[in-house]
């Protein structure tokens, strides 16, 4: 008991070392490549030494605030995944499939439309639309036992409807490509400024699902244990609920609506190292960094030399597992 | 027996009203637009009496409004075809993603061979439609195609699809009308060309459909009578699938890939009169060619020059019955 114990938290270790390495290699790559090549040594080099060149520069105002707004956008739309299929104990929930990327969206646009445009104001309007969209599909979803089904068909619709909303206040306002851009994911127009307003929300968020992370498995295990072992479930719930919108608001607030991250990532990592939230919610932020990052080179050699939005790689690559996980969660039924 | 009169649902008196209402709904819409021209010159000129607005009539709203009456009528069949053949409420060519594969292969021709004759169209988006009609039934496995893997899958190719149009629009940047014509469905700027373009396809598959309809009560009794009657249900299956695809596919080759209609159409039509299928499917036909045509009209009307898309008002208006619907057969269950 004890010795497998110990063999299970060293290949966890294992693991994060290895995931780590493939963390930094990712960031020396997302770096290095584009339209001005630079070598992942020389890109790693660049952020420890100054020496003023015109690759440094590239790195320092270009590429360095892109892959940041990756690693963070990343790990809060994993961490805001695993938060959502701890909660409802549903496999397919997730900031996208949930309504929340799409609600945040809407409130996005509606508040560029009728606000000047200011970072924290656009924050603020993605959180109550996440909050909105959130909350639709909740308590459409909830009634009669939520299936993962009947998540995924109320979250289509909702998202249809409030994205449907955006794009009527696109066209009325005739403000043209740049947000049908960023309404597919993007973060390669990212700079210091968005990095500043996620980097707080994004901080924030992941430390308290880190500090609540025991909590979190207790719900996972279903109301009636998690009362039974003395937790206040509803504090709990609206604790870790304002913890996801704080992180997938604040994430479709710089990058716009990446799909797939939150719930592609917490299905890896649980299959990886098990149920444990104290364990899954760090790999998450991890696995969820690296997938972003990585998506964003390919995101960049795909039609090279155009960028295209990252929120198309996540896609591709997220659809093969959605239909893996709903072929087999006909069977979980 | 009386009391079976009773309740007894009267098709055909449902299906002579919706014509009717079809009628008067063309008439009000050809007068709504920019320039607004009352009911009685709009009959007078379609009657040849009058030429006041004849330019304007003949040339931009007729073909606009005849194609949305097609392009309605036939989504909508699609979709009580594939809810017939597949026995699953939710089935329908938008929530199956088989609109947005058609979509997407329409798209791809436009924008990557801009130079290829117009007829190669519905061809093109007949192929999307059928590729992921064939993906959908590998998935779903043929033998037990059950709603809830159905409709998951659909969900996920329907997003991949999506994401691919996605693709398209940041790749051949241009006008964002015409990207989000792809995207949401739209009758903005279409004319005769595109109603000669439809019309042929509509005058083969209706006939066919028509034929049809005597084996699609057959369908819904399940396979075993089906055989029992002397069917061979995997053959008149495909048949009916590849007939719904067809519909759906030419529909969205010239109006884009429009939501809802091959979804409500056929479940208000239930509603009205009943299961059986040589009612249910002209009535389908007709309420999908009412809805599109509000749609298109609404659009055009809400706020003249500018137009909101069929598609974006179909998913305003179809979306919270939609949800609407999921609720209601949460609580039957």
């Amino acid at each position: 008991m004890y010795h497998s114990a110990k063999r299970r938290s060293s290949s966890r270790l294992m693991m994060f070392i290895i995931a780590l390495i493939i963390f930094i290699f990712g960031l020396g790559l997302n770096l290095s490549v584009g339209a001005s090549d630079i070598s992942i040594i020389d890109s790693l080099k660049y952020l420890f030494v100054w020496d003023g060149s015109k690759e440094q520069l590239i790195i320092s105002t270009l590429r360095l605030p892109r892959t940041l707004i990756g690693v963070f956008v990343g790990a809060s739309l994993a961490v805001a995944g695993a938060l959502m299929q701890a909660m409802t104990r549903n496999p397919l929930a997730s900031p996208q499939i949930f309504g929340v990327n799409a609600g945040a969206s809407l409130f996005v646009v509606a508040s560029l439309v009728i606000l000047p445009a200011s970072p924290y104001s656009s924050v603020i309007f993605a959180f109550a639309g996440a909050a909105a969209g959130g909350a639709i599909v909740y308590m459409i979803a909830s009634s009669g036992g939520m299936t993962p089904v009947k998540l995924a068909l109320s979250g289509m619709a909702v998202h249809l409807f409030l994205s449907s909303m955006t794009q009527a206040i696109i066209i009325l306002n005739e403000s043209g490509e740049d947000v049908l851009y960023w309404m597919t994911g993007a973060i390669d127009g990212s700079n210091w400024q968005d990095v500043i307003t996620i980097a707080p929300f994004s901080v924030i968020g992941i430390g308290l699902a880190l500090v609540f992370s025991g909590s979190v498995s207790v719900l996972g295990l279903g109301d009636e244990t998690a009362k039974g072992l003395g937790q206040n479930m509803n504090g709990i719930r609206i604790l870790i609920s304002l913890i996801i919108l704080i992180l997938s608001g604040a994430s479709v607030a710089v990058a716009g609506p990446i799909g797939f991250v939150g719930l592609l990532v917490p299905h890896i990592v649980r299959k990886l190292i098990g149920e444990h939230y104290q364990y899954v919610l760090p790999f998450s932020a991890l696995f969820g960094a690296i997938l972003l990052v990585y998506a964003d080179v390919l995101a960049r050699w795909i039609a090279f030399p155009y960028e295209s939005p990252v929120g198309i790689v996540t896609a591709i690559i997220g659809t093969p597992f959605f239909l893996y996980l709903a072929r087999k969660g006909r069977n979980l039924k | 027996m009386k009391k079976t009169t009773r309740k007894q649902k009267r098709p055909l008196l449902a299906i002579l009203i919706l014509a009717v209402i079809l009628i008067v709904l063309s008439v009000i819409s050809i007068g709504i637009g920019a320039l607004y021209i009352s009911p009685d010159a709009v009959v007078t000129n379609l009657l040849g009496l009058d030429h006041s607005f004849e330019f304007i009539i003949q040339q931009y709203r007729l073909p606009r409004i005849i194609l949305a009456i097609l392009a309605g009528a036939g989504l909508a069949a699609a979709g009580a075809i594939l809810q017939g053949v597949i026995r699953n409420p939710l089935a329908s060519p938008d929530v199956v993603g088989i609109s947005k594969g058609s979509g997407l292969a329409a798209m791809a021709v436009i924008l990557i061979f801009p130079e290829s004759p117009v007829y190669v169209l519905p061809f093109s988006a007949f192929a999307g439609a059928a590729i992921i009609a064939v993906l959908l039934l590998m998935i779903a496995r043929k033998k037990s195609i059950q709603p809830s893997s159905l409709a998951l899958s659909g969900i996920a190719l329907g997003a991949v699809c999506h994401a691919g149009m996605q693709y398209m629009m940041v790749k051949f940047p241009g006008d964002v009308n015409a990207a989000l014509i792809w995207l949401t469905g739209s009758l903005w700027g279409r004319n005769w060309e595109e109603v000669k373009l439809l019309a042929p396809w509509l005058l083969i598959l209706f006939p066919i459909v028509c034929i049809l309809i005597p084996k699609l009560d057959l369908m819904s009794l399940g396979d075993e009578l089906a055989q029992g009657l002397g069917e061979n249900a995997n053959r008149l299956r495909f048949i009916l699938i590849f007939t719904a695809v067809a519909l759906a596919g030419s529909c969205v080759a010239v109006v884009g890939s429009i939501g809802f209609i091959g979804l409500l159409a056929p479940h208000i039509a239930r509603r009205l009169t009943g299961e059986k299928a040589k009612y249910l499917l002209p009535a389908s036909a007709l309420i999908g060619a009412i809805i599109l045509l509000i749609a298109d009209t609404l659009g055009r009307g809400i706020m003249p020059p500018v137009e909101i898309p069929a598609g974006i008002l179909t998913a305003v208006i179809g979306a919270p019955y939609f949800l609407y619907l999921l609720k209601f057969e949460a609580r039957k269950q």
